[in-house]
């Protein structure tokens, strides 16, 4: 049976890759009445759909999740397939329900005739990384905007709706669905190989500026993007993290590149002792016009439910996150004596870190082009590495293998998901790349090899070298 | 002249991947799947094939079929001017196709004796559908009309269930509204599949580590066991004068084929293959009774077929006609689910819907021996015919009688079809061969652990999952190696065949390379008694 590849594109075809068709919330006890079915909706994504029809789809939800009670009361509908599209069901909070409805990739043929077929590819999108990235808009909201139950208490639906569109206007056009993969369903954290003695250089600096700024609850510490210490519960910070990686770093990311310091934020000006600047918060702390204002985040909304300023301030490639207490006013003095304490021993310790980051790499020898790449994720930490993920950019993260690859990856970890066990998965694509997936005590591995030529058993050596030099600490099993 | 054949350089032992690079070097061009070609497998018919030459999977998953179902909605149904015409081209074999009898009388011929044997499952039908034991069934299968009308339900009787089916219906209609149409829904440990073949619906909820494809897979039998029934003619005919009408009423009795049919497919590979088992006999006995049932033949028969076991003995066609594997899985289940032909001779209307699926073949069925163990069935166009066959069968009985291969044919199917063990492979637990130019698989007999049913399904849905891995249709692979706690798994997809081997957890990955070398030289070995290299047609 053999396939065509489905990117195999001539002349008269056109590919349209997977895209938001709608994305709506709703709670079905809001409107329980006949009449009343437009007070569930409380987002809807695009606004101009007609009202009828925005009723027609949630109800059509509704049914499919009552519908599945049938044959399972406790575990409802996830997702609903259909010829064009797939619909994502989400219940984050009890009645609740977020839907995401994305298109499948679609490639439009012209006949010799002229006129033109369109084939919807029905198994292109992958369940998991899409419900994933459903349960990702949530955890998203729920960090700038806390619970939508706690936002009712506080101002009723008219509160919760005013906030939903607020947020969501910007975050949906940030969604890029035809470049999320493995990764998403991971949401995992990229942490900073360091050595005992950095590591405490840096631990011992956190303590230090939570002695010295009283007022700092918790503290979170990145380098090149990679997290090195955090004092947030791990979902907090996987999001929290997630934020800061994909969205505020990027941002602030091209005038590094550029070889220039930001000169707006953080006030630099005067200040040549240190490379210290604020990237949230006002963008000159010594212009008296400008008021203090710091985003919210909301952590521990189970049960604390605190509401926090979040101050992330960067030296170089060192990043530190302070985030207090949000019943505190944040004045121009807090920002000041931060400015003045954090700057400099920031930017000492960024090069502490880059020297020694620097010669670790060169102990390890020249890089070379291995032939193989892999993804590693640790369900207990919450830690990630990826060599297929070349780059994270405020629009898209970049891999440097063949989507068809990623999703045989993404078929291999819901295999794994799947049952609670030791696995071990070896495939040959039909492009013949080897595939492997490992799965040992919450640990995950997948390797592509592309030694095309090779058997089973070569590729079996291969991925035990691997194991051997990356993770030597871990127990796969063979 | 068959030497000859056996004697050209099969490359399967050092193509493909599994073999060390050097040797395979020059065999991998621009082939994505080297070596084989197809037609050299071991098991590939010599000289022609006897079943329709089937992709299988794409073949059943049948988007043409959807295709034309759509352009018939748009533009005024020339759909059934097309099955029309396609019936016209039938239409010196299908017989009855513009008397079709709407009344039970056809039925009751067929069912009479299954009633009975159904009464004993009803207690099974009339559980409670609203308990947890209901619920956790693994696989719930439901047949009904576009109007909503239930027609059959795996569990629970359709009455108690006709709720269900409602909104079920009201789901497919609300999303056909909208232009497109409802595939299915994914749940936590279990997915809710659907099709549509108008005027049907059928749904099943399964719990399985099926794929999408392999659940609507077997709806689609389940759709092909009802027309096999009625043809599609005729359901047509029925819900265009009637929209609301209850089938049931035509299809009673009939419930237990298809239970019987549901259940087949959770234990027997054939449906996932897609390819017919054969009995294993020497190729010497094998062409004795082709030989018998070739001479037996009459100018209205079209296929002869010895069955034993839902296994294939031989199969005798008409020349340039082909028996789709998937109208062979309905003639293997009507026998396995009805106890009547056990009385005696009985000849009954059949469609045969990947065939034709406009009219009916009227075929004889007689189990040859006392122990029913043996099953003919010629299958003939003419509905008067009866007598004549009869005679037919006489004559096969005859031959057969004749130099005792009748008893030889007995005796060889006392002892099992043959063990693993026999491959001699220590760490070799089952696998199974299908060679796909044949449409013919093989493998031995299910043994330890696999020895409860529960633990047989399992295995079953073991490969089930890694056939639906390697034949995904937007990621097909080639090869597959998995590692589990209780078993290896290994899948191997070429253009000439498929194989699929379970391995103990101990097996290595070095054991299981050399293992595949070892296992495809023996079946090449004994490819004469596995499969039917020299199929006959009259």
């Amino acid at each position: 049976m053999l396939m065509i590849s489905p990117r195999m594109t001539t002349a008269q075809e056109k590919q349209f890759p997977p895209s938001l068709q709608n994305f709506f919330i709703y709670n079905p006890k809001l409107g329980p009445r006949e009449g009343e079915e437009e007070k569930k909706i409380l987002f809807y994504h695009p606004t101009e759909v007609e009202k009828n029809e925005k009723i027609r789809n949630v109800g059509l939800c509704e049914a499919i999740v009552q519908f599945t009670r049938t044959f399972c009361p406790t575990k409802p509908a996830k997702s609903l397939h259909t010829q064009k599209n797939r619909q994502f069901f989400h219940e984050p909070e009890e009645s609740f329900w977020m839907v995401m409805v994305v298109s499948n990739p679609i490639i439009e043929r012209v006949n010799k005739d002229g006129s033109t077929v369109v084939e919807y590819q029905e198994d292109e999108l992958l369940d998991t990384v899409y419900g994933a990235v459903i349960q990702q808009c949530y955890s998203m909201y729920k960090l700038f905007n806390g619970t939508f139950a706690r936002s009712m208490e506080l101002g009723g639906v008219e509160l919760l709706i005013q906030k939903l569109e607020k947020f969501f206007f910007r975050y949906l056009q940030t969604l890029h669905l035809q470049s999320r993969d493995l990764l998403d369903v991971f949401g995992g954290i990229s942490f900073f190989p360091l050595d005992k003695m950095t590591y405490l250089k840096i631990q011992s600096f956190v303590n230090r500026m939570e002695e010295n700024l009283s007022l700092v609850k918790y503290t979170a510490f990145l380098y090149n993007d990679q997290l090195i210490w955090s004092g947030l519960e791990q979902d907090d910070m996987r999001i929290l993290y997630k934020y800061l990686t994909t969205s505020l770093f990027p941002r602030h990311m091209e005038p590094e590149l550029i070889g220039r310091d930001s000169p707006g934020r953080g006030g630099m000006t005067g200040n040549l002792h240190h490379y210290g600047r604020f990237l949230t918060g006002p963008s000159n702390i010594n212009d008296p016009e400008i008021p203090i204002r710091f985003p919210r985040i909301f952590v521990n909304t189970k049960d604390k439910y605190e509401e926090l300023h979040l101050i992330v301030y960067k030296a170089m490639s060192a990043a530190v996150c302070f985030m207090i207490d949000a019943s505190v006013e944040m004045t121009r003095e807090f920002c000041q004596k931060l400015d003045s304490l954090v700057g400099p021993q920031l930017t000492l310790l960024a090069s502490d870190i880059c020297e020694q980051f620097n010669t670790n790499k060169r102990l390890s020898g020249p890089e070379k082009e291995p032939h193989f790449k892999f993804i590693y994720f640790n369900h207990m930490n919450l830690a990630e590495k990826t060599t297929i993920h070349m780059r994270k950019t405020a629009s898209m993260c970049l891999t440097s293998v063949h989507p068809d690859l990623m999703k045989i990856l993404g078929d291999i970890n819901s295999d794994f998901s799947r049952a609670d066990e030791d696995e071990e998965i070896i495939v040959k694509a039909m492009t013949d790349y080897w595939v492997v997936g490992k799965r040992s005590d919450q640990r995950e591995l997948y390797v592509i090899l592309n030694q095309k030529n090779a058997n089973l058993i070569e590729v079996n050596e291969e991925v035990k070298k691997l194991c051997a030099t990356q993770f030597n600490n871990i127990f796969f099993l063979d | 002249m068959e030497a000859d054949v056996h004697n050209k350089k099969t490359p399967w032992e050092i193509n493909g991947s599994l073999a060390p690079a050097e040797l395979q070097r020059n065999n991998r061009s621009e082939s994505p799947t080297p070596g084989l070609v197809e037609g050299t497998e071991p098991g590939a018919r010599q000289d022609s094939a006897m079943f329709v030459h089937t992709r299988s999977y794409e073949d059943l998953t049948g988007g043409e079929e959807e295709k034309r179902r759509q352009e018939s909605d748009e533009t005024d149904s020339p759909g059934q001017s097309q099955m029309e015409e396609i019936s016209k081209d039938f239409s010196e074999l299908s017989t009855q196709l513009n008397r079709v009898v709407m009344d039970e009388e056809i039925r009751d011929g067929e069912v009479e004796g299954t009633v009975s044997c159904r009464d004993s499952a009803l207690s099974d039908k009339e559980e409670d559908v609203t308990s947890e034991s209901w619920r956790q069934h693994r696989k719930h299968v439901f047949v009904f009309s576009e109007a909503g009308k239930p027609i059959y339900s795996r569990y629970g009787t359709e009455e108690a269930l006709s709720t269900t089916m409602g909104v079920m219906v009201a789901l497919v209609s609300v999303i056909e509204a909208g232009k497109n149409v409802i595939k299915s829904i994914h749940a936590e440990g279990y997915k809710v599949v659907f099709i549509r073949r108008s005027p049907l619906v059928l749904v099943a909820v399964a719990r399985t580590r099926q794929s999408e494809q392999e659940v609507a897979k077997e709806l689609l039998y389940i759709y092909y066991q009802i027309i096999s029934l009625l043809t599609l003619t005729q359901l047509n005919r029925i819900f265009e004068q009637k929209t609301n009408y209850d089938l049931r009423r035509l299809l009673s009795g009939s419930e237990r084929i298809t239970d019987n049919l549901l259940n087949l497919m959770d234990r027997d590979p054939s449906f996932l293959m897609c390819a017919v088992r054969c009995l294993p006999l020497s190729a010497s006995l094998r062409d004795l009774i082709s030989g018998a049932l070739q001479q037996a033949k009459d100018k209205s028969l079209v296929f002869s077929i010895l069955i034993a076991q839902n296994q294939l003995v031989t199969l005798v066609r008409k020349k340039d006609q082909f028996l789709h594997p998937v109208d062979l899985h309905l003639l293997f289940n009507l026998i396995s689910a009805s106890s009547s032909f056990r009385e005696g001779e009985v000849w009954t209307p059949i469609c045969l819907p990947k065939f034709n699926s406009n009219g009916f073949f009227h075929t004889h069925i007689s189990y040859l021996d006392q122990a029913s163990s043996l099953c003919l069935m010629l299958i003939s166009t003419e509905s008067e015919h009866f007598f004549t066959i009869s005679n037919c069968k006489r004559k096969v009985l005859e031959r057969l009688n004749k130099r005792n291969t009748f008893q030889t044919l007995l005796d060889g199917l006392q002892t099992p079809s043959y063990c693993v063990s026999q491959v001699g492979i220590s760490d070799l637990r089952h696998f199974i061969y299908k060679s796909r130019s044949s449409g013919l698989f093989t493998s031995p007999e299910v043994e330890h652990p696999y020895v409860t049913q529960e633990e047989q399904e399992r295995l079953l849905e073991l490969y089930q999952h890694l056939y639906s891995r390697i034949h995904n249709s937007s990621r097909p692979l080639k090869y597959i190696y998995y590692v589990g706690q209780r078993e290896n798994l290994l899948a191997w997809v070429t253009s000439g065949f498929e194989l699929y081997m379970c391995f103990s957890p101990m097996g290595t990955k070095t054991g299981a390379v050399n293992a595949i070398t070892k296992l495809m030289k023996w079946i090449r070995k004994e490819e004469e008694r596995l499969f039917i290299l020299n199929p006959l047609t009259y």
